[in-house]
């Protein structure tokens, strides 16, 4: 049985075409299932909960990179599959190969399924990454420590990986979010014109299932996926093959 | 001649010390090592280790293999084959079963090519 959430910003009119096609498309493919809107008022974690006492094993979350993350947090610890439908540009889609819109559809009807590493801090998980940017910051990987010797640098904590031009770091399996381990990425940055930020080729990159993020002075802030703060110092782990979600065959690991 | 026979040993790119890092203890990996960067302390891989030519290392350090094209200052155990490019300084003595030293490379210290010990927690596959 599935579970189909619309983020809130998918009640905008802008969207409508695209959701019908969207369900047509699911309804042809007979993985119709209930649909959740939700707003002010409609809270994704009871939606889900109540969903789950249901009987839903597909949780399908409708929307951007930020309803990803978000649906993940609260799925970690429950036995259901995540299912993911981006509109619009999506980093985690692209990783995970799932493609815009209703061409999602095909791939959930696969149902292709992976077990993927998620993040964790301080008991909040992350599918993406954790950022950091202030060089200030310190990680202890308990027998060593790193520390960024440049004044303008993002310090990464990365478990999808992260994307670049040519993609090398999954061709060469760097970053694979089915390996046990998170990938510490430290990238010089320079400003460009008009306040463009361009990062360097120069990345560092540690492999790692437990580290400690701390700072040399004032406290720093560590961002997960865009949408939590912390204030070091935050213990980061790995939580091995946490999530069960729907991949497609142009999944980049 | 140095730089496709590097490339063609470093197989699988595990932990990259970029230029602008600084690492302070014992660092051990697992797959290849890659140095642009500074590291203080110990340095042990059970594979391939390359110290790139901007780098600076003060440590003792550890290796299946080794590709030197920057500064070492510590004792150098490398199991199998080491390069030293023309732009390697090292500080320290050298234990290796083959060494390749380019026109212009400086070491200062003891070379030792009675074999490596084994890198503790792997077997020798050298035999030599």
């Amino acid at each position: 049985m599935y579970l189909y959430i619309y983020d809130t910003f998918l009640n905008h009119k802008k969207y409508f075409n695209v959701l019908s096609r969207l369900e047509n498309r699911l309804a042809d493919l007979e993985i119709k299932g209930k649909i959740s809107r939700l707003n002010i008022l409609k809270n994704m974690k009871e939606v889900i909960e109540d969903g789950v006492k249901q009987g839903v094993e597909t949780v399908v979350a409708v929307g951007n990179d930020l309803t990803f993350s978000k649906i993940v947090n609260i799925i970690a610890e429950m036995n259901v599959t995540l299912g993911i439908i981006p509109i619009g540009k999506s980093k985690i889609a692209e990783i995970l190969g799932i493609p815009e819109g209703e061409a999602a559809g095909d791939v959930l009807a696969q149902r292709l399924i992976k077990k993927i590493d998620l993040g964790k801090i301080n008991h909040q998980y992350f599918i993406d990454s954790a950022t950091i940017d202030n060089t200030d910051v310190i990680l202890d990987f308990e027998k060593f420590q790193i520390s960024p010797t440049c004044k303008n640098a993002v310090v990464s904590i990365c478990n999808l990986g992260f994307l670049t031009t040519n993609q090398s770091i999954y061709r060469e399996r760097i970053s694979i979010p089915t390996d046990g381990l998170l990938e510490a990425v430290i990238a010089p940055i320079k400003s460009g014109l008009f306040k463009k930020i361009k990062a360097l080729n120069k990345q560092s990159i540690f492999p790692f299932k437990k580290i400690t993020v701390g700072s040399r002075a004032e406290p720093v802030t560590v961002t997960i996926d865009q949408q939590a703060v912390f204030k070091t110092p935050v213990e980061v782990a790995v939580a091995p093959k946490k999530l069960k979600v729907i991949v497609g065959s142009n999944r980049l690991f | 001649m140095f730089k496709n026979e590097q490339d063609k040993q470093i197989k699988k790119v595990e932990t990259i010390i970029g230029p602008s890092v600084k690492v302070q203890g014992d660092f051990t990996g697992d797959g290849d090592v890659i140095v642009e960067g500074i590291v203080v302390g110990n340095l042990k891989t059970k594979n391939h280790l390359k110290i790139g030519a901007g780098a600076r290392v003060q440590a003792e350090i550890e290796a299946q293999s080794a590709f030197i094209a920057g500064e070492v200052s510590g004792n150098l155990t490398v199991l199998e084959e080491v390069e030293l490019t023309a732009s390697a300084k090292i500080k320290g003595d050298i234990s290796a079963s083959l060494i390749s030293v380019e026109k212009g490379a400086k070491i200062n210290g003891r070379i030792s090519m009675n074999g490596a010990k084994k890198i503790e927690g792997q077997e020798a596959k050298t035999g030599k």
